[in-house]
């Protein structure tokens, strides 16, 4: 009754046609390239990798198969787990953690600074505008720019050996430095957004008013500002952490030899394995635990789904 | 407490010298690279300024072809995502409002959805979509750039989206009902007042949407098909071997990032002084005097700096030629690897003087001096005679490749779990 009465109010203010072309715009983006697809990744994960003939016939059944396969590893494997690939996860959920703290700690002064200083001057436009423009330039491109750095003749080892502070250059790609910094940069300017964003929004009063009230200047930030801007630092870090984890690029071009990341993973049973219920299945597991990951935190920190994007 | 005022400045200043060296150097190094010779690209040593790069990377069919289907990709997706994220915004203006969390949270999902899964979902799914209607491989759902324009405006949309919602929080409904009061049609309504006033919106969030095609590789990864696009090749380049053609084009999308970003800037301020001293809108935009146009505005300055260096460059690159500067550091190279190569030579013999008798541990050491040539700068690419030294020295030539790649991409690392797969099938 009541969703028949939206319809009719609906169709009422907007008319029959513009009515009709956002509804079928709308459904067509939830329903047809959100909903379905992610339902039936989820339906084919628990599928047997079949060649096509077979697909749909007597032993296209439902089968827990490659879940099974992720925690348990291949049947008959020296080990009774699947040592390789839940470590593999278990690195990249843990390095998708640091690079988003490190991220926050980097960003914030930055972010307050931005955010304090508008409509101080031109030069601040220019920061802001400074800040962006990495964001447009291709992610290949960018870690390329660390290869180049961080190489074995990159320009850090070759200063360093210049200056003769080491013997031989230091392998900054098998250390994985490279790769943090990579994946560091990347998402910085959706750190700093969000956090600009909202303490924009603070009235400057309220520092003042607690400056003159005595506190220290870490306490200002800490019992003020930080608690002020917490959708935005939450909004901040579930970004770069979902992107981090779900990275691809960065793993791909800066990543060492002997470390994987779970998406690179997902990548080669897709690309090279070329069983795609595998691939499917690890996929839901690393989209399942991100979302967990990410709502825990948010019920932590009180911060509600609406903030997000803001 | 001035001092501590003082203090404080510094490290400001000190902090923002740093981020913002770790923002935009790594940028400038690669765009520097573009510029040296030799064919790994870094910045130190520095050889001989050359163009020959952007020759290269005119004549590369494939970046060619990718920049096309990128092109082609970005198009469909502008279009796409534009549309569904205005649909999308005003759709959340009217939901029902008990669904409208719901609603807001399935529509901003596809940003927090790594990459990754939405290629697949959108894989997996038209390829299904394809076999239920009964269509044989190579159909129009597995169509590679069909695919890609729908996995990336899946979120690209929400994009969109968040840039519409925020326009339209200031959207006067009283404007629209006016319009129908005086007898519009609804389309009419939409059309001549609604439209107009998202207009600045829908094309930064074409331009946002655009820019988000067009750098997309996650998604693009899984759906490209046939037609990979530039962000595509680009990564296969990367990760199989690089060499500075690639700096060359980082430094003309660089290039061209930082003229759209300034001329943007130039735009609104243009649009703000007028505002401010009391002009009329159409006075500022309409007219274009150089004189006034430059005063008091750093960054129409800078634009008009950038335009006049590309230009003298382009000009130099047609009269300048690098090939004696590179012949003369070829002739260098070869007279230091000949002496490194006598030096050691002489150390080995040395050595094996010292050694007589114990053989078993000649080998090692050996293998451990050629390690001197790889701490000068270039590892001796270019020396004619790496090739055929002693089994001893082999490590030499290898150097430099395993030091570029760090052997990380042979094809052969990816393969890690290789037997497993087979274990299990």
């Amino acid at each position: 009754m009541n969703i028949a009465n939206f319809f009719r109010n609906y169709f009422e203010k907007n008319g029959i046609g513009l009515g009709t072309f956002l509804l079928v715009a709308v459904v067509f983006w939830v329903v047809v390239l959100i909903i379905l697809p992610q339902l039936s990744m989820l339906d084919f994960s628990f599928r047997h990798h079949l060649p096509p003939p077979e697909m749909g016939g007597p032993k296209d059944v439902y089968t827990l198969e490659h879940y099974e396969y992720l925690i348990l590893g291949a049947p008959g494997a020296d080990t009774s787990y699947n040592v390789v690939d839940l470590g593999v996860f278990g690195r990249t959920l843990m390095a998708a953690v640091f690079v988003t703290l490190l991220n926050l700690v980097i960003c914030y002064p930055i972010a307050y600074y931005l955010a304090q200083t508008k409509g101080g001057g031109g030069y601040t436009r220019i920061l802001v505008l400074l800040l962006i423009i990495p964001y447009w330039i291709n992610e290949i491109l960018r870690a390329f720019a660390f290869r180049i750095i961080f190489g074995d003749s990159g320009l850090i080892n070759e200063t360093l050996l210049v200056f003769g502070l080491i013997d031989n250059p230091v392998d900054f790609i098998r250390a994985n430095v490279a790769l943090y910094a990579g994946l560091g940069y990347a998402y910085i300017l959706l750190m700093i957004f969000p956090i600009y964003n909202v303490i924009e929004s603070l009235d400057r009063n309220q520092i003042e008013a607690a400056r003159d009230m005595g506190a220290s200047w870490t306490r200002i930030h800490w019992r003020v500002v930080i608690p002020y801007a917490k959708p935005g630092i939450s909004s901040g870090c579930t970004m770069v952490f979902m992107l981090t984890a779900g990275a691809l690029a960065a793993p791909q071009i800066l990543g060492g030899p002997s470390s994987l990341w779970f998406t690179q993973i997902i990548y080669q049973w897709f690309n090279q394995g070329g069983n795609w219920p595998r691939g499917a299945a690890f996929a839901i597991v690393l989209l399942v635990t991100c979302v967990i990951i990410v709502l825990s935190m948010m019920r932590i920190f009180k911060v509600r789904m609406g903030d997000i994007g803001k | 407490m001035k001092s501590e005022n003082f203090l404080l400045k510094f490290f400001l200043v000190a902090y923002l010298v740093v981020f913002f060296g770790y923002l935009l150097g790594p940028l400038l190094v690669m765009s520097v690279t573009a510029f040296n010779s030799p064919s790994f690209p870094k910045l130190t040593p520095w050889e001989c300024l050359t163009f020959e790069w952007f020759d290269v990377l005119a004549q590369d069919e494939r970046i060619i072809t990718g920049l096309k289907n990128s092109l082609i990709v970005g198009f469909g997706t502008v279009i796409l995502s534009v549309v569904m994220g205005l649909a999308g915004a005003l759709m959340l203006t009217q939901i029902w409002p008990k669904m409208r969390a719901t609603y807001y949270t399935i529509v901003i999902a596809p940003i927090l959805i790594p990459g990754v899964v939405l290629g697949i979902s959108t894989l997996v799914f038209w390829d299904r979509v394809s076999v239920m209607l009964g269509f044989g491989s190579g159909s129009f759902f597995q169509n590679g750039i069909f695919l890609t324009i729908l996995g990336q405006s899946t979120f690209i949309a929400s994009y969109c989206m968040l840039v519409f919602v925020a326009r339209l929080q200031r959207f006067d409904t009283g404007l629209t009902e006016a319009a129908l009061d005086l007898g519009a049609s609804n389309a009419q309504a939409f059309r001549k007042i609604l439209l107009p006033f998202m207009k600045p919106a829908i094309a930064s969030a074409a331009v946002l949407a655009f820019l988000a095609s067009f750098e997309n590789y996650n998604t693009t990864t899984f759906t490209f098909g046939k037609f990979p696009t530039l962000t595509i090749e680009l990564a296969q380049k990367v990760r199989y071997g690089i060499d500075p053609s690639i700096s060359a084009l980082a430094f003309i999308i660089i290039c061209l990032t930082v003229i759209g970003a300034l001329a943007h800037e130039v735009y609104r301020r243009r649009q703000q002084l007028a505002l401010n001293n009391g002009a009329p809108l159409s006075a500022v935009t309409g007219s274009f005097q150089l004189p006034k146009f430059l005063r008091g505005n750093p960054a129409a300055i800078v634009l008009v700096l950038i335009s006049l260096g590309g230009f003298t460059t382009i000009w130099f690159s047609q009269v300048y030629s690098p090939k004696e500067c590179i012949l003369d550091v070829r002739e260098q190279k070869r007279i230091l690897q000949d002496l490194r190569i006598q030096d050691i030579k002489r150390k080995r013999l040395e050595q094996q003087k010292a050694t007589q008798g114990t053989q078993s541990t000649a080998p090692a050491n050996s293998s451990t001096l050629p390690q001197s040539p790889n701490k000068g700068a270039f590892g001796g690419v270019f020396a004619p005679d790496n090739l055929n030294k002693e089994t001893g020295k082999k490590a030499v030539p290898q150097s430099p490749g395993k030091g570029a790649f760090g052997g990380v991409f042979a094809p052969g690392n990816l393969d890690k779990t290789g037997p497993q797969d087979k274990k299990s099938d």
